[in-house]
């Protein structure tokens, strides 16, 4: 159940996404990982991704322009 | 619940459609239709006559009136350089609306280069393509030019190759 | 999904106040364009619009064409083709109107179409992947914020002049000897919508085929 944080803070798109990729396939079902970025496109990004391989997506927006979007590895 | 409002992002379908209805009435009201990367050339000749050079002498800006006449005009006084500063201006107004607006720094030199590389290279494909992705694409497949078509299927293969660079060298 | 533990949640700004100033500045801005010259204050206005519009639906065209081979989405792509599809019903008749009621001109974006074209479009294509955003892309990021959009505008600059100083080369190789092709001209009008509305429909049957196969995982 580890936590796993990438920061992606001025990365342009689609790296966020990208970097997410590569570092959930390196974790175990369980674990949290943890995506800071400030990129506004990065949200409908993930939410369009995750929902499509079914994986669990909280979006928080930290704060001005700034979000953490936490994904759960559940296969 | 006013500012959840202006904070969720509207659908691509919703942008898609708002868009080709702005870039309609653009079309019937000035005869012309969305253009971007005009401007940026006359952007471009403004600076460089700044600092000393003449692009009016080019055969590019010479040789064709309209661009001869934009080139004595100023960045408030041409129509496509202000459409295009609208775009900015319009953005910003949008991210301010929804309180998200940040001032987002260079991450990394490898950034920085492929930002002015990538730039440069865009900037001269629009010159020889005569257009970017609107005015070589988004403003000409629906005019019913091959052009459009044959731009289109490029810029497809050029970010296919980008994106093969980008996952290579740029993650 | 089960709750995660809470997150440091900063007090955000309300960064409202500072829109009505800059809608405030921009309205002066078209009221003064507005005495010089209609036309002026029109496309300003038509700008404001585009770029509230882009930024608003995060329309990108860059990930429109790149997120097929990169993330195996193509939603941003079919809400293009979208785009594409009204707009082909609506700009034949006015270049309709135009070629019939007007002067005679054919009004629209139809140019010479040669190596030029798939040249210029292939370095297009390629360099707004690696600058994160094409021309409206990066216009739109500016406004948002983004140092490294404000950098490849810079690049972009450059580059047209770059392309400007060049083209009379491309011109007396290239753009001279190509042909400019009007569809209608070959297919008639009714043909030359007809078939390009099927085939953008096509596309978009086919991309969203291959958005619901792909699951492109790095």
């Amino acid at each position: 159940m580890a936590e796993t944080r990438i920061n992606c803070l001025y990365d342009n798109c689609p790296i966020p996404l990208l970097k997410a990729m590569q570092q959930l396939k390196k974790m175990s079902v369980g674990d949290t990982l943890v995506i800071e970025t400030d990129h506004s496109c990065a949200m409908v990004n993930f939410i369009e991704w995750t929902q499509k391989n079914s994986i669990p997506c909280e979006i928080v927006e930290v704060d001005n322009g700034e979000w953490e979007i936490i994904l759960r590895k559940v296969k | 619940m006013l500012n959840n409002y202006f904070k969720e992002p509207w659908s691509y379908t919703t942008g898609a459609v708002v868009l080709a209805f702005l870039n309609t009435m653009l079309f019937i009201m000035v005869d012309k239709p969305w253009q971007i990367t005009t401007g940026f050339t006359y952007w471009a000749a403004w600076i460089y006559q700044g600092l000393g050079g003449s692009p009016e002498l080019w055969p590019y800006f010479a040789e064709s009136s309209s661009r001869a006449q934009a080139l004595t005009q100023g960045f408030f006084s041409n129509d496509l350089s202000l459409m295009d500063f609208g775009i900015i201006v319009g953005a910003l107004l949008a991210v301010l609306l929804a309180s998200q607006f940040k001032f987002k720094k260079i991450k990394s030199f490898k950034q920085f280069s492929a930002a002015l590389l990538g730039g440069i290279i865009m900037g001269y494909g629009t010159r020889i393509a005569m257009g970017c992705n609107i005015g070589a694409f988004f403003s000409s497949i629906p005019s019913l030019s091959l052009g459009g078509w044959v731009f289109a299927v490029s810029a497809f293969l050029g970010a296919w190759v980008g994106g093969k660079v980008l996952i290579k060298y740029l993650l | 999904m089960q709750t995660l533990e809470r997150r440091i949640v900063k007090q955000k700004k309300d960064q409202r106040p500072v829109f009505l100033l800059v809608l405030t500045l921009a309205v002066l801005l078209t009221l003064n364009l507005a005495a010089v010259n209609s036309r002026l204050a029109l496309f300003w206005i038509f700008g404001l619009a585009f770029g509230f519009v882009l930024q608003k639906s995060r329309f990108c065209f860059a990930a429109a064409l790149r997120d097929p081979f990169i993330t195996g989405s193509t939603s941003l792509l079919r809400a293009v083709i979208l785009a594409l599809i009204l707009m082909t019903i609506t700009f034949p008749l006015i270049q309709y109107y135009g070629l019939i009621i007007g002067n005679g001109e054919l009004l629209g974006f139809v140019r010479p179409v040669g190596i030029h074209t798939a040249a210029g479009g292939f370095l297009f294509g390629f360099g707004m992947v690696i600058a994160g955003g094409c021309a409206t892309g990066t216009l739109m990021r500016v406004g948002e914020g983004f140092s490294m959009q404000m950098i490849a505008l810079g690049g972009f600059l450059i580059g047209t002049l770059w392309g400007a100083w060049d083209y009379p080369r491309w011109e007396t190789v290239f753009i001279k000897n190509s042909p400019t092709i009007h569809l209608p001209d070959i297919l008639g009008w009714s043909g030359a919508v007809l078939l390009q509305i099927v085939t953008l429909g096509a596309i978009f049957y086919l991309a969203k085929k291959y958005d619901e196969r792909n699951n492109i995982m790095l």
